[in-house]
C-alpha cells in the first residue's frame, strides 16, 4: 500500500512537472462567418457524436449567418430551439469510456492556455511504435485521436489536419463567447468617449485651479 | 421660486448648511496629491457595483442546479447581460486595487495617526466587510473555483476552539457546502454592501470631523485650505476618467483575465481541481494562511495579517511629520513591505513546492517583523532625525502639531468639565 502510494505521488508529481513543460502551439484564429462555419461543419462531423454544446442552440448558429440548409441537416427533426446536445447518450458514452465527454460551449475559457490548448491538444495526437496511440498535450485523455493527426502520413494531409483544427476552435472560441465581435466594437467606442471626455476634464481642471494663484 | 423651496427645506432640514459644511465650504488642504483621488474612486466602484449587481440579480438564480446556467443566461440570452457581468466580476478586481492603494498612502504619509485612528478603523472594517462580500460574491457563479475556494475557507473556522465543527456546519448550513450555503451567500452578498454603505456615512463623517490628512503630514493653517468644490469636485471627475479608461480596457478587452478557467467548469464535489487558488486580492494573505504549518496557527496568522494595520496608530512612535516623507528609515521599510507583499502574492497563486514554501515562511516572517518593529524603528529613526538637525520646515510644522494637540485636549477637557 506504502509502495503504490509512493508511486501514485510520484507519477502525479511528474505529470504535473511533465505537462506544466509543454510548450503549446499558438494558434491564430479567424472569425468570420466562413471559417466559423468550417468549424462547426467539422465539429459536427467529428465531435458533436460524443460532445454535447448545451448553452448553443441550431437558431444560434442562423442568426450568427450561417447556411440554412446546413443547419437544418445538422439539426434534423430537432427544434431550432433545441440545444446542440451530444448524439450519444450519457449511458452509452459511460460504457465507452468510463467518464461522459465534456460539454464543449465553455471549452475555450475553461483551461488554461484557452484556444492554444485546444488546438495544440487536437494536434497532439502520436503512435508509439507499438502503434499505441497517445496524446503530448494531455496524456490521461479518453479522446480517440478525432481528425487522424496521428496517422497523417503526408506534410499535405498535416497541413489539412491542421487547417480543421484551427476551424474548429475558431468555432469554439465563438460558442464560449458569441458577444466577443460586439464587445469589442463596443469598447472602442468607450475608451473613445471617455479619453474625449477625460481631456475635457483635465482642461476644465486646469482653468479651475488657475484661480488659486 | 427655487429660493424659497430652499428656504422652506431648511426650516425643517439642514439642507443648505449641510452642502455648506460638506461640499461648497468644507475646507480641502490644497496640496492633496492625486493619490487622494482613491477613496471618491472606491465609492464610485461601490456604486457601480450595487447598480450592476442589482440588475444581475434579477436575471441569477441561487439554486446549485441553475446557478451556473443562469450566469451563461445572463452572458448569451439577456440583453447587455455580458456586459453587467464583466462589470461586476471586473468591478471586484476594481475595488481592492482602488481599496489596496488607498490604504498604502495612508500608510506612507501616516494618515492613521492622531486624531485620524478611527478614520483608520472604521476603514479596516469596511476592508473586512468588503473581503466577506466579495469571498461570498465569488461562490455564486457556482464554479469549480467558486466550490472549492468556499470549501477551502469555510473549512478554516474549524480552528475556532471547542465548537469549530459545528461552527462550520452553521456557517455551510449543511456537512459540505451545498444548497443551503448558496442561499445564504447570495442572500448575505445582497446584504452586505449595504452594510458597506453604511460603514461609508460613519467613514465619512469621521472624515470631516478631523478633515483630510495631506502630503505634509500636519493640519494646514487655514490660508492653505480651499473649498472642496469646485476644486476637489474637478480633480476627482478627472481622476474618475482616468479610472475608468483602465476600467474599460479590462472590461471589454481582456475580461476573463481576472477569471479562472477552472471557474468555467461547473462546480464538482467529487472532483478537486489540482490546483485551488483565491483571487488575486487574497493571494498575499492565501499565502500566509499556507506558510504555518499548522492549521490553527495559519488561520490566526492569516486572520492577524489583515488585522495588522489597525494597529498602526501605536505602532508608529515617530513624532515626526509626513510619513515616510520626511522619514528615510519608515520610507525604506514602506517599500520593503510593498515587496513582501509581492513576493507573498507570488507565492500564495503558485502551485506549493519546497522552495516556494520556504519563500513564503521567509516572507511571512518580514511581513510580521516589518510591523513588529515599527516601535523601535521608529522612535530610534526620530532620534536620529533629531540629532541630524530637521529641515526648518519640518520643525515648524511638528511646533504647531503639537500646539494643536495641546489645544484639543484643552478644548476636549473644557467640554467634559461643562457636561460634569
Amino acid at each position: 500500500m506504502n509502495a503504490f502510494l509512493k508511486i501514485a505521488v510520484l507519477c502525479s508529481f511528474s505529470v504535473y512537472a511533465w505537462s506544466s513543460e509543454v510548450k503549446l502551439e499558438k494558434v491564430t484564429l479567424e472569425n468570420d462567418v466562413p471559417a466559423i462555419e468550417r468549424g462547426a461543419e467539422t465539429l459536427m462531423n467529428a465531435c458533436h457524436s460524443c460532445h454535447g454544446m448545451k448553452y448553443i442552440k441550431y437558431r444560434d448558429l442562423l442568426t450568427f449567418g450561417m447556411n440554412k440548409q446546413k443547419v437544418d441537416g445538422w439539426r434534423a427533426d430537432q427544434s431550432l430551439d433545441a440545444p446542440l446536445l451530444a448524439q450519444m447518450s450519457e449511458n452509452d458514452a459511460m460504457l465507452a469510456f468510463a467518464k461522459v465527454p465534456p460539454d464543449l460551449s465553455l471549452m475555450t475559457k475553461a483551461r488554461d492556455g484557452g484556444v492554444n490548448y485546444l488546438y495544440s491538444y487536437l494536434l497532439g495526437y502520436y503512435t508509439t511504435a507499438e502503434g499505441v496511440t497517445g496524446n503530448h498535450i494531455f496524456p490521461e485523455t479518453k479522446m480517440p485521436d478525432p481528425l487522424g493527426i496521428s496517422g497523417a502520413a503526408t506534410p499535405e494531409q498535416r497541413t489539412e489536419i491542421q487547417g480543421q483544427a484551427r476551424d474548429i476552435v475558431s468555432f469554439l472560441a465563438w460558442a464560449a463567447d458569441p458577444h466577443e465581435a460586439e464587445r469589442i466594437r463596443l469598447g472602442y467606442y468607450v475608451i473613445a468617449y471617455l479619453l474625449a471626455l477625460t481631456t475635457l476634464l483635465y482642461f476644465v481642471k486646469k482653468q479651475i485651479w488657475s484661480r488659486l494663484k | 421660486m427655487p429660493s424659497r423651496i430652499i428656504e422652506w427645506i431648511d426650516q425643517r432640514f439642514p439642507l443648505t448648511s449641510f452642502v455648506k459644511h460638506d461640499l461648497t465650504d468644507y475646507p480641502t488642504p490644497r496640496n492633496l496629491s492625486y493619490w487622494w483621488n482613491f477613496g471618491f474612486l472606491a465609492g464610485i466602484v461601490l456604486v457601480l457595483q450595487v447598480a450592476t449587481g442589482i440588475f444581475l440579480a434579477m436575471h441569477y438564480k441561487a439554486d446549485v442546479a441553475v446557478s451556473f446556467d443562469s450566469i451563461q443566461h445572463i452572458m448569451r440570452d439577456v440583453n447587455y447581460g455580458w456586459l453587467l457581468r464583466y462589470m461586476h466580476a471586473t468591478g471586484a478586481s476594481a475595488f481592492f486595487f482602488v481599496i489596496f492603494i488607498h490604504m498604502a498612502r495612508t500608510l506612507y504619509y501616516g494618515s492613521y495617526r492622531a486624531p485620524r485612528e478611527l478614520l483608520w478603523w472604521t476603514g479596516q472594517g469596511l476592508l473586512l466587510l468588503l473581503m466577506a462580500t466579495a469571498f461570498m460574491g465569488y461562490l455564486l457563479p457556482w464554479g469549480q473555483m467558486s466550490f472549492w475556494g468556499a470549501t477551502v475557507i469555510t473549512n478554516l473556522f474549524r480552528a475556532t476552539p471547542f465548537i469549530g465543527d459545528q461552527v462550520v456546519i452553521w456557517l455551510r448550513g449543511d456537512y459540505t457546502v451545498g444548497d443551503a450555503t448558496l442561499t445564504r451567500f447570495f442572500a448575505l452578498h445582497y446584504l452586505f454592501p449595504f452594510l458597506i454603505i453604511g460603514g461609508v456615512l460613519i467613514h465619512l463623517v469621521a472624515l470631516h470631523s478631523v478633515k483630510s490628512s495631506n502630503p505634509s503630514g500636519i493640519d494646514l493653517a487655514a490660508k492653505d485650505n480651499i473649498p472642496f468644490h469646485p476644486y476637489f469636485t474637478i480633480k476627482d471627475l478627472y481622476g474618475l476618467g482616468v479610472f475608468l479608461i483602465v476600467y474599460s480596457v479590462f472590461v471589454f478587452f481582456m475580461p476573463d483575465s481576472l477569471i479562472e478557467p477552472a471557474n468555467n467548469i461547473p462546480a464538482n464535489p467529487m472532483q478537486t481541481p489540482n490546483h485551488i487558488v483565491p483571487e488575486w486580492y487574497f493571494l498575499p494573505f492565501y499565502a500566509i494562511l499556507r506558510s504555518v504549518p499548522n492549521m490553527v496557527g495559519g488561520v490566526v496568522a492569516m486572520g492577524l495579517s489583515v488585522m495588522m494595520f489597525a494597529f498602526m496608530p501605536f505602532l508608529d512612535r515617530s513624532r515626526i511629520p509626513g510619513g515616510a516623507r520626511y522619514r528615510p528609515l519608515y520610507r525604506l521599510q514602506y517599500y520593503l513591505f510593498l515587496l513582501d507583499m509581492l513576493v507573498l502574492g507570488y507565492v500564495g497563486y503558485v502551485h506549493p513546492t519546497d522552495q516556494t514554501i520556504l519563500v513564503g515562511q521567509i516572507a511571512t516572517l518580514c511581513y510580521f517583523a516589518s510591523f513588529f518593529f515599527v516601535p523601535f524603528i521608529s522612535k530610534m529613526e526620530e532620534r536620529w532625525l533629531i540629532k541630524r538637525g530637521l529641515p526648518a520646515e519640518v520643525v515648524t510644522l511638528m511646533k504647531s502639531e503639537s500646539l494643536e494637540i495641546e489645544k484639543r485636549k484643552l478644548k476636549h477637557s473644557r467640554h467634559n468639565g461643562v457636561k460634569s
